[in-house]
This record gives structure tokens, sequence and C-alpha cells, in this order.
């Protein structure tokens, strides 16, 4: 398993974040869905190793986190694409991925050639020599995606990554999200239950702090049978669920 | 999402595998790999072998205030300093110094200054090893300029080598200060207050403008303050605790 948690709990203060998760993941594109002030980041900042949890275990690529040498290791595997990415205005895409595989640890050798490829898969071969600062909102996405997945990571975890793409790059994405998660374990935080759909073979759906469901999108399709909220199947799936965790 | 929009004409041209077996996709991101490769300049290769990181030594080399525009803009301010020592025989390269320095550390690293701040604190490379490396470099680099400024502006000992004392203080304090409040605007700021208080106070006590740099009185209380502010930066910078 690449990430095992067990009553993981976060709190901002009086606030829990984060209440008591438990979750097991191998390899496999995994869908965090769930409102506004969910959970959803907080879990995956924990994941991420940036933000400590305040109670509960968490283990990540079979190794704990809390201790430097494996948080490094950890770190040296991981891919994260945070929801706010800043970036470096006079920097261009080669430069700003290059600046991260370099702070991944990678061997600087395979540097030039993992830069590449991570351009290419987001399809910014052509932007390869702009400056960020001339780049549109959902090429800087496709810059945080690609500097999520220069290392080859074993976890990556995405919060929010198909803001700003347009349709015919959410499409691409997705083909991306599939191909990584033939040997990775990847999680995706979304509100676009779209993109659960077409490209997670699980999903975990979040309110409140609290874990509500965890299944297949089929499993999320089959609780909405019969209610009326929402357009699409996985939408009512979505909103049978938090009404009924929520009643 | 490879082969997108953004491609050039020449890349979505290139079939997968070429006529002769080639795979001609390999074959693109390695000359992309050459071309799109930023070599790194000699400063960057000894930083590399002295950090034994090449991820470090990047992100030394990256630090705002060790960029050329600010090494400039200093070198100017101390030039000024030289100049006014000379023309009013008051050694104003031992007062400014020490603030001067003090802004550069406030600008070394941190998230007020970092837009990727999340992401570095996700990296192999540690956010705190960043921040003592960048912090150790922007105050030699100062140390030495300073020094050059004082011996140029013909100081006596006791003043040239004077600052470097209350400077190590400023710098403390401007560091906890841009760590503590996440902003290197903060760490300036309390730089200069401290600075500013310690001269008048000191012109006050003593009724010397440069007792602040030649008092000997002074030096335990500096490196004391120096010593509690390193604490206090490393407490801000500590992975903090869940609550």
């Amino acid at each position: 398993m690449n990430v095992e948690i067990s009553e993981l709990t976060r709190r901002f203060g009086r606030t829990e974040a984060v209440a008591g998760v438990d979750l097991r993941a191998g390899p496999g594109v995994f869908g965090l869905l769930g409102p506004n002030g969910a959970g959803k980041t907080s879990l995956l900042r924990m994941m991420a190793t940036v933000l400590p949890p305040s109670s509960g275990t968490l283990r990540l690529l079979d190794r704990d986190p809390r201790s430097y040498g494996p948080r490094r290791e950890i770190r040296r595997r991981l891919g994260y694409l945070p929801q706010n990415l800043g970036y470096y205005p006079g920097f261009t895409v080669a430069e700003f991925i290059e600046y991260f595989a370099l702070l991944k640890d990678m061997p600087s050798g395979q540097v030039p050639r993992a830069v590449a490829a991570a351009i290419e898969h987001v399809g910014l071969g052509g932007k390869a020599r702009a400056k960020l600062r001339t780049l549109s909102g959902g090429m800087l996405r496709r810059v945080g995606i690609a500097q999520a997945i220069v290392n080859e990571p074993e976890l990556l975890l995405l919060d929010e990554p198909t803001a700003g793409l347009d349709p015919e790059q959410r499409v691409a994405f997705r083909t991306l999200l599939r191909e990584f998660g033939q040997r990775a374990t990847v999680i995706v935080s979304t509100h676009l239950v779209e993109d659960v759909a077409a490209a997670c073979s699980e999903v975990t759906l979040m309110d409140a702090g609290k874990i509500v469901f965890h299944g297949t999108p089929d499993e999320l399709i089959a609780q909405g049978e019969g209610h009326g909220i929402g357009d699409a199947p996985l939408e009512r799936g979505y909103s049978a669920v938090l009404a009924a965790a929520r009643s | 999402m490879t082969r997108g929009p953004d491609m050039t004409d020449h890349q979505r041209g290139l079939p997968g595998p070429g006529p002769d077996g080639v795979d001609l996709d390999r074959v693109w991101i390695g000359v992309a790999a050459e071309v799109w490769h930023r070599r790194p300049g000699l400063a960057e290769r000894l930083a590399s072998r002295l950090l034994r990181s090449p991820g470090l030594a990047r992100a030394l080399l990256t630090t705002p205030s060790l960029l050329l525009g600010w090494v400039l803009a200093t070198t100017v301010v101390l030039l000024a300093g030289v100049a006014f020592t000379l023309s009013t025989g008051t050694p104003w390269v031992a007062l400014i110094a020490p603030p001067l320095a003090g802004a550069g550390i406030a600008y070394a690293y941190g998230p007020g200054i970092d837009p990727s701040w999340e992401l570095s604190q996700s990296m192999a490379v540690s956010d705190r090893m960043v921040l003592l490396v960048r912090a150790l470099a922007v105050f030699g680099l100062n140390a030495i300029l300073g020094l050059v400024a004082s011996a140029a502006s013909g100081a006596v000992a006791a003043v040239t080598f004077g600052w470097l004392v209350p400077m190590t203080a400023v710098c403390g304090l401007a560091l906890a200060a841009a760590t503590l409040t996440r902003s290197p605007n903060v760490g300036v700021l309390a730089g200069l207050a401290g600075w500013l208080i310690t001269v008048l106070g000191e012109r006050v006590g003593e009724g010397r403008l440069t007792a602040a740099v030649t008092s000997t009185a002074l030096v335990l209380p500096y490196l004391a303050v120096a010593a509690a502010c390193v604490v206090v930066a490393l407490y801000a910078t500590r992975t903090p605790r869940g609550t």
C-alpha cells in the first residue's frame, strides 16, 4: 500500500478540518470529492508532508513521514500540485520544472530529459522557453502538473488539477491520470464529478472532515438511484450520499 | 496531454516509431532536453560541488538578495557611504552596513518572497537548509562588501571591523522578524528600527554617533540578541505541530 491512513485528524484551533479519517490506497487513480471545507485540501497537504497531523497515523510509500530521513525519501518519490501554486514570473517553463526536479533530489544527469518528457506530457513543448508571466492560467496549471510528474512519482497528489483547463486539455489530462494510475497512486481532489467518472477507479467522498463514502464510481452512481438532485448519475450519487450523511 | 494544441508543427508531424524502428518520440525528447536545458554557470557548478547538492546550489543562486540587481544596489549604497565618510569624517559605511545586510537576509527566503512556498515545503531539499545556506551566503557577501567599503573609506580598524558584530545582531533580528511574520518587509523594518534605536541610544548615552559600532561593552549584548533571534527564526521555520 502506498498510502495507509488511520484515525487521521487535523485541527486548526477549534476547527476539526480532518476528523478521524481511515484510508488505504495502492496503485490506481483515486478521486477525492466533497464540498468546500470538507477537508480535502487538508488531507492532501498531510499526505504531501506539508502539514503534520494533529493525531492518528500516516504511512506513505511504506515510510513514516514524521522522521527526517523517511520524509526526505517520501518527498523524492512524491509529486504534489497544490491548490494555489505560485510561480516565479521570471522563470521559463523549463527552468521552473528543472528547479523543482533538482529540489526533489533527482540525479542532475537525469533532469534535462525528465524535464523535456514532463513538458511534452502536458503539451507545452511550444512554450518550453516562454517566461511564466506570459502564460495563460490554464497553461500555468499544466506547468504545475508537469513539475508534479517530472520525477515519475510513486505517489501523485493533485489538488484541483483541472481548474482552468479547457475541455480538450481536460480530456488529455484524464488520459495522463489513467497512464500514471497504472504504476503509481494518484489522488485527485476535485469538484468536478465528470473528472472522477472518466478517470478514477475509486472515489472517496468527504464531508465535514469525515469520509462519508468510499467505493467505485459505479457504486456512487448506484447510491443516487431515485435521487432527484443532480444532472448526471454521478452527481445524483454525490448529492444522495451527502444528504444521507447530513441527515 | 502529449501532442496538445501548443506543440510545434514539427512536433505534431512526428510519428511514433520511425521507418527503421527508431522511436522518434524518444529522439525528440533527447533533442528537447539538450535545447531546453539551462547549463549551470561557473558559480552554480562551484556551489553544487561545495554543497554536494545541485538542488541546493540552484536554490542558492536564485536568492533574491543575491541577484545582480540587488548586489549592485547594495554596492551603490555602500559607495555612497564611502563618499559621505570621506567628505564628512563620520564613518557612515559602518552605520549603514548592518541594516543593509539585514535587508538582504530578510529577503533571502521565506513565504513572503517565495510564490511557490507551499510546493517548496514538500521538496526533498528541506526549506530550512535552503534558508540556512542562503542566509549564510547573503551574510558573507554583505560582510565582504562592507569590509571593502569600510577599508576604502579609510576608517580606523576598530570601526572597520567593529560593525561586524552589530551586523550579526541586526541580521538575526531581520531574519527572526521576517520568518515570524512571514513578511520580508517587516524583517527589513525590524532590522532598521532596531539599529536606529541602538545608534541613537548610544549617541545620547556616549555622545558619539559611532558608539554603537565601537563600544566593546555592546559586543556581548549584540551576540546575545543574535543568538536569541536565530532561535526565534528556527522556531518560526519548524514543521508546525497539529493543535
